[in-house]
């Protein structure tokens, strides 16, 4: 009996030396030919993109399915499963031509019926995005024939046509979703579309495969397949992409995008757009219903107190660039040049708190002296809230600010946290979000600023910020068709945020994409391999 | 009468658990994050929330939501995942051998290394040889996992390309049998040693304090008296009454074992149960969460009986019953 612990001991031996000696066998990086290997962060749980907005399922799925249309970097609409289209009754009506032909990965045809299901039962129900931006206004939609797709809507509505690519909205198969609950359908887990590549296996937590699709409608693929490998840590992403192990990172952290960049097998390549969300702005906004901050000249004071340009060299490390707008310089006909948008400027910013009634007697933080609401002798404590992703932004605010006497305690909250406090129960006084505007102001933009916007929602009217004015220009850019007219309308938008400063926009932040000398000629976020190719 | 104390202790798990996943449920509702604003993410109206909360049942009164999760327990309903609409037995079962394989492995390691290096601490106690082994073992019990586990990729598998960086098998590959197995070992490597580093700490330092007591004792005096052999001396008479501290702490080691877990699948991307826990606490996937507090829970009361039969069976004056 008392053996059987050595006998047990040299067994557990055997294996842990049969282990190291496999284990350490080298082993040269498994050749993958044509196939490219990408990491994701997180496993995205199934590949329905039609019934979430989650980057993670959109990076993992959208590779399959196809929109009626495509937004290229540009943000200019190209024909997908739509051929064409026409804008009728003023901007009220979209009549959308499908292309002939094009069928699903399973065989079956694609028609006009699969656009109306996937809309009516599907994106209008569970696309967070999609149904709150077209339900209010989207009268109808019709299929009168196999090949045409209308859309009417209860009055002229001009953003559309960004909202209608794979992203937003994309098309999914009648014939396998039709009479199910869309979101235990279990298509979501072997699903069919009309993209680029089709679902090859899914192993959960560990890759999805996909081959390409030879019959796709568009320029076929050259890769021969896609491998997505579930990378949770940044870290580790970059040492497997170092070691030859994946071929395509989403983004990268700072301090390593420095190093990747002298290294010859690997490339690096900025992008705004993500599946994710395209176009961000990481923008601080003020709690408008607390005391200190309905007074203009303490927003305008924290304004002017702000290096903005420090956040670019030392939050980013060079990734993206100086916010010069409310609106990204990526959608380029809503945003504005030129604005006045206030200079860093600590005497000013001093001299403004002091009117504003927050006095330095002596002491490094001022304290109230006659501020409405606010008992004098209060010290100008802000409690700073933000997602723990974002927490540097929040260090060097609370350096900054300090500067001038405004004392910052900055609380990192994980981001469902966050998006609680700050948006469901209001329990802040300043904060920052990566805003991320998209593709259209209307979509992205106009939630910032409209006062029906403040509502428990994420990402929405952070400030609670109310303009009539505001209120009636994004009206008025929301219906209008003319392009020189929303241009115009978006300037005023722009100019009337700076004026009375809700918020104080930072950093137009970019993706840091970093792939292998072996594989080239990827393209947007959604579809980023389907022009791609890798030597063996 | 083993067979007895078997069947009491495996019914003893069924209120341990109930009680865990009680006070789990209540924690879990009661920290802050709404499941449906991780699950819909930006860009939703408060409709659309609404919606949301009612297709999850989070619309109804905490009591309510306990009762019915209860009664869907007990017939064997664990639910849906929130995130990935699929059965949360199903999602939590396909992880679970990723989990048991690195666990094993990891624990197969400490005993195997800790052994050896507990003897050759004990045996001459504060030597020099002794001091270095105690030096090394509390630097391990001090070190994060993560730190090892982020110096293990750099060291062995960017520097000396020994190991992979990351999964649990090659991407893409499709091997089978041995060459499966082989691959599968190449890639455990690094986070099994990772995950068994603060495991040889302790039982390092359990084992030699064992062993020091124990070699101090009468029999041994007695055995080296009749001639016994030093080797025969340590492995026959000293070993089997050390390692029943050891072997009881083992026991209790897999709560920490799978924590470790959690964090050691993340640096390595192993797709086990401890990178599901991480996920399933960020989206606040309740019906997950709770499967998983379940499966652990009953995972350390078995694991706890098993050290207790094997206690009995290396200790003949321990009796179950």
């Amino acid at each position: 009996m008392t053996r059987s612990p050595h006998r047990i001991l040299a067994s557990l031996g055997a294996i842990s030396v049969f282990g190291f000696l496999t284990g350490c066998a080298r082993d040269a990086v498994t050749p993958r030919g044509n196939t490219l290997v990408a990491a994701i962060t997180s496993d995205p749980g199934h590949l329905n993109p039609a019934i979430t907005t989650n980057g993670g399922v959109h990076t993992a799925s959208d590779l399959l399915y196809d929109g009626l249309i495509s937004l290229g970097d540009d943000l200019v609409p190209k024909p997908a499963l739509a051929e064409r289209w026409t804008v009728e009754d003023g901007g009220a009506r979209y009549r959308f031509t499908l292309r002939r032909g094009v069928k699903w990965h399973d065989g079956q045809p694609f028609t006009s019926a699969d656009v109306k299901f996937s809309f009516d039962s599907v994106l209008l129900r569970f696309h967070s995005r999609t149904r709150a931006s077209l339900a209010p206004v989207l009268l109808r939609i019709e299929a009168p024939d196999d090949t045409t797709v209308v859309f009417q809507f209860k009055r002229p509505y001009a953003p559309l046509l960004a909202q209608l690519d794979v992203v937003e909205a994309p098309i999914i198969p009648r014939h396998l979703y039709a009479g199910t609950d869309p979101l235990k359908n279990p298509r979501n887990m072997t699903p069919v579309g009309t993209g680029p590549f089709r679902f090859g296996s899914y192993a959960h937590g560990t890759e999805i495969r996909y081959g390409r699709n030879a019959s796709y409608f568009g320029t076929a693929p050259s890769l021969d397949g896609v491998v997505l490998r579930v990378i949770p840590d940044a870290g580790t992403q970059v040492a497997a992409l170092e070691a030859g192990e994946v071929d395509w990172l989403f983004g990268v952290p700072g301090p390593d995008r420095v190093r990747l960049r002298t290294l010859a097998n690997i490339r690096l390549h900025q992008s705004s757009v993500s599946p994710g969300g395209s176009n961000c702005v990481s923008t601080v906004g003020f709690n408008l219903d607390r005391p200190v901050f309905r007074d203009l000249r303490v927003r305008q004071a924290v304004a002017h107190a702000l290096d903005r340009g420090q956040f670019v060299e030392r939050v980013t490390f060079g990734e993206g660039r100086l916010a010069d707008a409310p609106i990204s310089s990526a959608i380029a006909f809503a945003h504005a040049d030129h604005l006045a948008m206030p200079a860093f400027d600590t005497l000013r910013a001093d001299s403004m708190l002091t009117a504003a009634g927050w006095h330095r007697s002596g002491a490094t933080i001022r304290e109230a002296v006659r501020v409405k609401g606010v008992k004098d002798g209060t010290p100008l404590v802000i409690t700073f809230k933000v997602m723990t992703s974002m927490a540097p932004y929040g260090e060097l605010l609370r350096a900054q600010l300090k500067r001038v006497g405004i004392d910052l305690t900055v609380v990192a909250l994980e981001p469902v946290v966050f998006a609680q406090s700050v948006f469901t129960a209001r329990d802040f006084d300043m904060s920052i979000a990566p805003y991320c505007q998209g593709s259209d102001p209307q979509i992205g933009v106009q939630r910032m600023y409209a006062s029906s916007s403040i509502a428990p929602v994420p990402f929405s009217n952070m400030a609670g910020y109310r303009n009539a004015t505001m209120d009636s220009l994004f009206d008025r850019a929301g219906s209008a068709l003319d392009i020189e007219e929303r241009r115009r309308v978006y300037r005023q938008i722009q100019e009337l945020a700076v004026r009375d400063q809700p918020y104080v926009w930072l950093v137009e932040t970019t993706n840091t994409r970093a792939y292998s000398t072996r594989c080239h000629g990827f393209g947007v976020a959604a579809h980023f391999a389907a022009t791609a190719s890798c030597t063996p | 009468m083993t067979h007895r104390y078997v069947i009491r202790r495996l019914l003893q798990v069924v209120p341990t658990v109930i009680g865990i996943v009680l006070v789990a449920f209540v924690l879990i509702h009661a920290a802050p994050g709404d499941p449906v604003l991780a699950l819909a993410g930006e860009h939703g109206d408060a409709a659309y929330y609404d919606f949301m909360r009612h297709r999850f049942g989070l619309d109804q009164s905490l009591p309510r939501q306990m009762l019915t999760f209860l009664t869907r327990i007990v017939t064997g309903d664990f639910g849906f995942s929130y995130v990935q609409g699929r059965s949360t037995i199903l999602v939590i079962a396909e992880r679970i051998p990723a989990t048991a394989l690195l666990g094993a492995t990891a624990l197969v390691i400490a005993l195997v290394v800790s052994v050896p290096l507990g003897a050759m601490a004990a045996k001459h106690p504060d030597s020099a040889r002794d001091g270095v082994i105690s030096s090394v073992a509390l630097t391990l019990f001090s070190a994060p996992a993560f730190w090892l586990a982020q110096l293990a990729i750099l060291c062995f598998a960017l520097g000396l390309r020994l190991f992979p960086v990351q999964g649990m098998t090659t991407a893409g590959a499709d091997r089978a049998g041995v060459a499966h197995a082989i691959d599968v070992a190449r890639h455990l490597a690094l986070p099994a040693l990772a995950l068994a580093a603060q495991e040889i700490a302790v039982l390092v330092r359990l084992i030699r304090s064992g062993l020091i007591d124990e070699l101090a004792r009468d029999h041994i005096r007695t055995a080296r008296a009749k001639g016994v052999g030093e080797l025969s001396v340590l492995v026959r008479h000293a070993f089997p009454r050390a390692l029943v501290p050891a072997l009881t702490v083992v026991g209790t080691r897999i709560g920490h074992l799978i924590a470790g877990a959690a964090v050691v699948e993340v640096v390595f991307g192993w797709p086990g149960m401890g990178r599901l826990l991480m996920t399933a606490l960020q989206t606040r996937d309740t019906p997950v969460l709770l499967g998983l507090f379940i499966v652990v829970s009953s995972s350390v009361v078995v694991v706890n009986l098993i050290s207790d039969l094997v206690h009995a069976t290396i200790d003949p004056r321990v009796r179950v019953g």
